[in-house]
This record gives structure tokens, C-alpha cells and sequence, in this order.
């Protein structure tokens, strides 16, 4: 009968939809901007949080391998609890005889370095430099993997006779010598002596806030008598050592053995404190892992909230908008909108704002991420995959938060619709 | 010549709480092809309940109604609004143009839900445009525009799918006299062209325009 035939079922491009919501979301621009609010702080959180995890992860291991899994710290002073040291390390209560007493006598410890540490300035010619002084024995090296680029180390005759030599940070030597200027064979000044640099040491960066090369290494024999003057009773006065154990399944056992050791050569008993502090590296960074892990979950938890109320928002907001269109809806409907492609342009605009405010969401994640690795000094990582998570996620939110708006523009009655004021 | 509209027994009624209102009581109406037809009648009779049962925006409560042989009784949400795409334009009182919307892109809307490229969408629609006597006022939105003018877009907007049927529901309610004069001409045109065009009209006047009247009372065809 009809001249028509069947009749076919039109599709309406995308870019049409596209632009149509666009053009529509451009028309109320305040309207859109503040119903992405939600997603934008929503999306924004999602890949900051990512990408400190992840920079603070990766400083983590980093710090790990520069730190070694199998060392810990053993410094000086009472341990204080509830208070994060009032200077540990400044009360001389360990010996270089106690470091090696436990090298000797503690089986799982593989070795010792015992060191005495002060700040002092160091001079060449008119460049003069504050750092921190090192007075370090022979195992330092070994123990703490770092190694001289130029020159050695200083020798067991160097040390038995408290030569007046010294190993370079590599910072320090960038401070004092210019490029191109040998460091081997000069002089320099500690604290009005003169010590002739025999080596520099390779760079290592920063390792728990510390700058390793950001000093100078002189024989501990040299800084005992020369720089800080012995103030021990018996023996010779250290800041800390460092020990070593065979391997991390060892370290627990390390530490237990070095802590009777020393309480039993210090004559503690308890209920009396402990004159020295044990920190191990993987404690450390055990409480800092929890710490950005609680971190994490906070921030996790305040993005999702903000996701479901900027989900809600662009709901609301959708249908607000729904119900002012009506007359729109009835016209387009009139000239022969269907009702999927009313519902597909309702929905278009729904994920058009939410994937627009995570888009901008991305933008101030990455900025903040970004400047949180400035400072606080950690590797600044972003990973694609957070980025397109963040994406994916805008984009469920826009069409759970369309659905019901759009479903109910699609349903409108059209003569209803063209009534309406 | 054959037939645009046939229409039997077509009624309609509202539900208004427990009550059904009859407001379309037994409609038969054959309409042929090209014809220039006025529908008069007065406020409240059915008029444009009967104008929206032939544009398809409305379904009736009972009836045939078949157009260009067609049987619409059965055709389904979409397939209905593919005929009112393809089939019908529509021209209404109150302009019903989208405000935010530019005279082209108001034109061009029809379009977009028949799947014509956008190239073509703008050639064809500043035709309408220029046939309807607006080449200058592509790109005025409707606050910009006079009556006569935002009528005369809609009009462009109703023939830019090339419809068989026009539909005009008191196109001249909002308009003076001069502006009338020139909207009945431009629909006398597309008659001239082809075109099956229903109006409805209180005005003598208008309706003496076309070369037919069918009068509406009380839900009924009594003339
Ligand atoms: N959706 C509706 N629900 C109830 N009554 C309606 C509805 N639409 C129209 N009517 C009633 O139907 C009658 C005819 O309306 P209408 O066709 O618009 O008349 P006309 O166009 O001839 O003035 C009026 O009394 C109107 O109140
Ligand atoms: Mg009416």
C-alpha cells in the first residue's frame, strides 16, 4: 500500500548530539561549572591521592634500597618515649670500644660503623662551606654502600695515626672546588686544621631528609681527638654506629642481641631506661607507609563522597533543567525527535559535564600532586592508568546521575510538553 | 487524486479523575492529496485535539485513521515520530521555536533527526530560509525577530523535510493583520506546490482563503 514502504529507523550523528549538548551546557556556563564542582573535587583527590601513593611509594623504595633492608641505627642518649628525641645523640654514651664489642660478639651482625658527627664549616682558598663533619672508621663504606668516585677512602694507617685527612661529599666538593679543578691533593680547613682531601665520595641524594652528600669523612680517630675532643669515661666517645645484619630475616635478632649487649656492658638492668636508642629502617619506614596508607584512605573516602554528591548535584541539576525544557522537548518531539534520541541527548549532557569537570578534576589532581612532590620532596609519578580511572569513573558518574533525568525528558508527553510555560 | 487523510469514527477522550470527557465524539474526515483545507469551529470544540491526532503528537481513544495509506493505529512511538519528520510540518500559534537557537539552526533542527549531513543541513535550510523570504536573518535568534518573521522561520522550519502535509493550528493567532496576510500567502504558495496544507482558524477571513472549511462543534464534523 504505502508509497513510503517500511520505515526506517534513523540514527542522529554524534556530533549532532555532541554538539547540541554542548551548545546547550554553554548556554547556562555558570550552571555547568558549579554542577562539576563535586566532580571536579571528586576526580581531583582520586588522582592526587594516586600519585602521592605512588611517589611516596616509590621514594619509600628507593629510600629502602639506599638504606639497605639489613642495617639499623644505634645512637646515643636516653631513649625518650612520647617525644620524638630532645637530640639524641648529643649525650655521648656510646663507645667505638661498644661498636666493636658487638661486631666481635653479635653473631648476626655482618658488620659495624661506628661514627661522630658535628656541623662545622669547611674552607678552600675564599669558598668556605657548612656541613656536617664525619668522623667515620674504616667499615663505613661497606656498610653504608657508598663508595669514592675519586681518590679512597681513608686507610688503617690514616686512622691508627688520626691523620688529618678527609673524603669529600660530592656537594661539597661542587661547593668548594670548581668544575675542572682537581680536589684530590688539596688542602682544605676543618676548625683551623688542615686536611688534605684524599678522595670524593659518589653522589647518593637525600635519604630520610638527610643530604648524604651534603659532607666530609675524616678518620674517627682524628675527630675524637682534634675535632670534638674526647668526653667519654671509658674509651672513645661515638655518636652512633650503624650495624649490619647477614640479611633482613636477621635484623630482628641483631637488634635483640645488640640491645642486651649494650645493657649488660652499661650496667642497665631494668626497670632502668635504656642510655641508647635502636632505629631500624623498616620501622621507620613501616610508620611512614601507615601513615600515607591512613592518608590514602581518608582522602579516598572524602573523594568518594564528593563523587556520589557531584553525582547527585548533576541529577538534581539535570532535572531542574528537564522541567525547564519542556517546551523544548515538546518542539523537538513535534519534529520528529524519537524518544531515544531525546534520552540520548539528555544523558550526552549528563556525562558532557561530569567528564568535563574530571577532565578538570585530572588537571588540578596532577597540580597538586605535583606540588606536593616539590614539597615535600618525593618522586612526582602519574600514571596513566589513574588518569583514565579518573576519566572512566567521571563517566559512570554522568550516566548513573543522566539516567533518570533523561529517562524522564524521553517519556514527556509531547502535547503536554508544548502546553507547558 | 489519492487520499491524504481518511479518518472513521475517530474519538477522544480525557480521563479527569473517575470520569472519561469525550472530547472527540465520532470524527470522519477524508482528506485528498494537495488539497487547502480550513478547520473553524469554536474555543473548546476539539480543534487542535483533532490537529494533533493527525500529526500523530496524539493518539485517539478509538477510530482508524489511515494517512497516505498508512494505518497509524498501529504504528509505534517511533514510527510516529518518523511520520511527523518525514510526513508532516507543523506550524504553530505560538511559534514554538527553540529561544537559544538561531533562525539556521531553528530550521535546521528537523534535519538533524532525519540523519541529513550537516553540509546538506545548512544548504537546505538556508533555502527554506531564502523561500520563506528571510535570507538576510540566518543567524537572528527569535527575540530578534518580529511575529511575522519568527512565524515565517517556523513555516520554513515545517517544509525543510519536504513534508506532504502542512499543519497550521491558528497560525495567525498572534499576528496582526499585515503579518497574517503575508503568512496565508506563503501557505497559499506551498499549496500552489503541492502541498496538503490543514489550518486551523477562528477568522473568516483565513478560512475564506482556502478551498475548503470544515466546521467543528462539540466534538463533531457538522459541516
Ligand atoms: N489533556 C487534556 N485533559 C483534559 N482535557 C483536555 C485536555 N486537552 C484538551 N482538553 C479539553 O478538550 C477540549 C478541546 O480542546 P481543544 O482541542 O484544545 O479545543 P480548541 O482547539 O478547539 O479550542 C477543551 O475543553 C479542553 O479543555
Ligand atoms: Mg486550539
Amino acid at each position: 500500500m504505502g508509497k513510503l514502504g517500511r520505515i526506517p529507523i534513523k540514527k542522529i550523528s554524534l556530533l549532532s548530539v555532541l554538539s547540541m549538548a554542548v551548545e546547550a551546557l554553554w548556554s547556562n556556563r555558570l550552571r555547568t561549572s558549579l554542577t562539576m564542582l563535586g566532580i571536579i573535587i571528586g576526580i581531583g583527590s582520586v588522582i592526587a591521592v594516586t600519585s602521592v601513593g605512588q611517589g611516596v611509594q616509590k621514594a619509600t623504595e628507593q629510600q629502602i634500597q639506599a638504606l639497605g633492608t639489613n642495617v639499623m641505627l644505634v645512637l646515643s642518649g636516653a631513649a625518650r618515649t612520647g617525644g620524638i628525641s630532645q637530640g639524641f645523640g648529643s649525650a655521648t654514651t656510646l663507645t667505638w670500644e661498644d661498636a666493636r664489642a658487638i661486631a666481635q660478639q653479635v653473631p648476626a651482625a655482618e658488620a659495624v660503623t661506628a661514627y661522630l658527627q658535628r656541623g662545622g664549616q669547611v674552607v678552600y682558598g675564599d669558598r668556605n662551606d657548612s656541613t656536617s663533619i664525619l668522623g667515620v672508621d674504616l667499615n663505613y663504606p661497606d656498610v653504608k654502600e657508598i663508595h669514592p668516585k675519586e681518590g679512597q677512602f681513608f686507610t688503617q694507617e690514616d686512622m691508627d695515626n688520626a691523620e688529618p685527612v678527609v673524603v669529600l661529599g660530592s656537594k661539597v666538593q661542587s661547593d668548594l672546588f670548581t668544575s675542572g679543578e682537581p680536589a684530590i691533593g688539596a688542602s682544605i680547613r676543618i676548625q683551623n686544621g688542615s686536611y688534605r682531601v684524599v678522595g670524593v665520595m659518589e653522589a647518593k641524594g637525600s635519604v630520610g631528609g638527610q643530604d648524604q652528600d651534603d659532607r666530609v669523612y675524616i678518620p674517627l680517630t682524628n675527630m675524637s681527638s682534634r675535632i670534638v675532643g674526647n668526653n667519654a669515661i671509658n674509651g672513645t666517645g661515638i655518636s652512633g654506629f650503624w650495624v649490619k645484619a647477614k640479611d633482613q630475616v636477621q635484623l630482628e635478632a641483631a637488634q635483640f642481641q645488640v640491645t642486651n649487649l649494650l645493657r649488660i656492658r652499661h650496667n642497665i638492668y631494668p626497670p632502668n631506661p635504656d642510655d641508647f636508642r635502636i632505629s631500624n629502617q623498616i620501622d621507620i619506614i613501616n610508620t611512614f607507609s601507615n601513615v600515607v596508607g591512613l592518608f590514602t584512605v581518608l582522602v579516598s573516602a572524602i573523594a568518594g563522597i564528593s563523587l556520589v554528591v557531584g553525582g547527585i548535584g548533576i541529577a538534581n541539576i539535570m532535572l531542574v533543567s528537564v522541567v525547564e525544557r519542556t517546551r523544548e522537548i515538546g518542539v523537538r518531539k513535534a519534529i520528529g525527535a524519537t524518544n531515544s534520541a531525546i534520552l540520548q541527548q539528555f544523558l550526552t549532557e549528563a556525562i558532557l559535564v561530569s567528564l568535563l569537570g574530571g577532565a578538570i578534576g585530572v588537571i588540578i589532581g596532577v597540580g597538586l600532586a605535583f606540588i606536593s612532590a616539590q614539597l615535600f620532596s618525593f618522586p612526582f609519578v602519574i600514571s596513566l592508568w589513574s588518569v583514565f580511572a579518573g576519566l572512566a569513573l567521571a563517566l559512570v558518574v554522568g550516566l548513573v546521575a543522566g539516567v533518570i533525568p533523561a529517562g524522564r525528558a524521553a517519556q514527556l508527553d509531547p502535547i503536554a510538553a508544548l502546553r507547558s510555560e | 487524486m489519492a487520499t491524504m487523510i481518511w479518518m472513521e469514527e475517530i474519538t477522544k477522550s480525557y480521563r479527569l479523575g473517575e470520569n472519561s470527557i469525550p472530547i472527540l465524539k465520532g470524527i470522519n474526515l477524508n482528506i485528498e492529496e494537495g488539497e487547502y483545507v480550513a478547520i473553524m469551529g469554536m474555543s473548546g470544540s476539539g480543534k487542535s485535539t483533532l490537529m494533533n491526532i493527525i500529526g500523530c503528537l496524539d493518539r485517539a481513544t478509538d477510530g482508524l485513521y489511515i494517512l497516505e495509506g498508512r494505518n497509524l493505529t498501529t504504528l509505534n512511538n517511533d514510527e510516529l515520530a518518523y511520520i511527523r519528520n518525514q510526513r508532516i510540518g507543523f506550524v504553530f500559534q505560538q511559534f514554538n521555536l527553540l529561544p537559544r537557537a538561531t533562525a539556521l539552526e531553528n530550521v535546521m533542527l528537523p534535519m538533524i533527526y532525519a540523519g541529513v549531513s550537516k553540509t546538506q543541513r545548512r544548504r537546505r535550510a538556508e533555502e527554506a530560509l531564502t523561500r520563506v523570504g528571510l535570507a538576510e536573518r540566518l543567524s537572528n535568534r527569535p527575540n530578534q525577530l518580529s511575529g511575522g518573521q519568527q512565524q515565517r522561520v517556523a513555516i520554513a522550519r515545517a517544509l525543510v523535510n519536504r513534508p506532504a502535509l502542512v499543519l497550521a493550528d491558528e497560525p495567525t493567532g498572534a499576528l496582526d493583520t499585515q503579518t497574517s496576510e503575508e503568512v496565508m500567502e506563503l501557505l497559499t504558495d506551498l499549496n500552489h506546490q503541492g502541498i496538503t496544507i490543514v489550518i486551523v482558524t477562528h477568522e473568516p477571513d483565513i478560512a475564506a482563503r482556502t478551498r475548503r472549511i470544515i466546521h467543528v462543534k462539540d466534538g463533531l464534523i457538522v459541516g
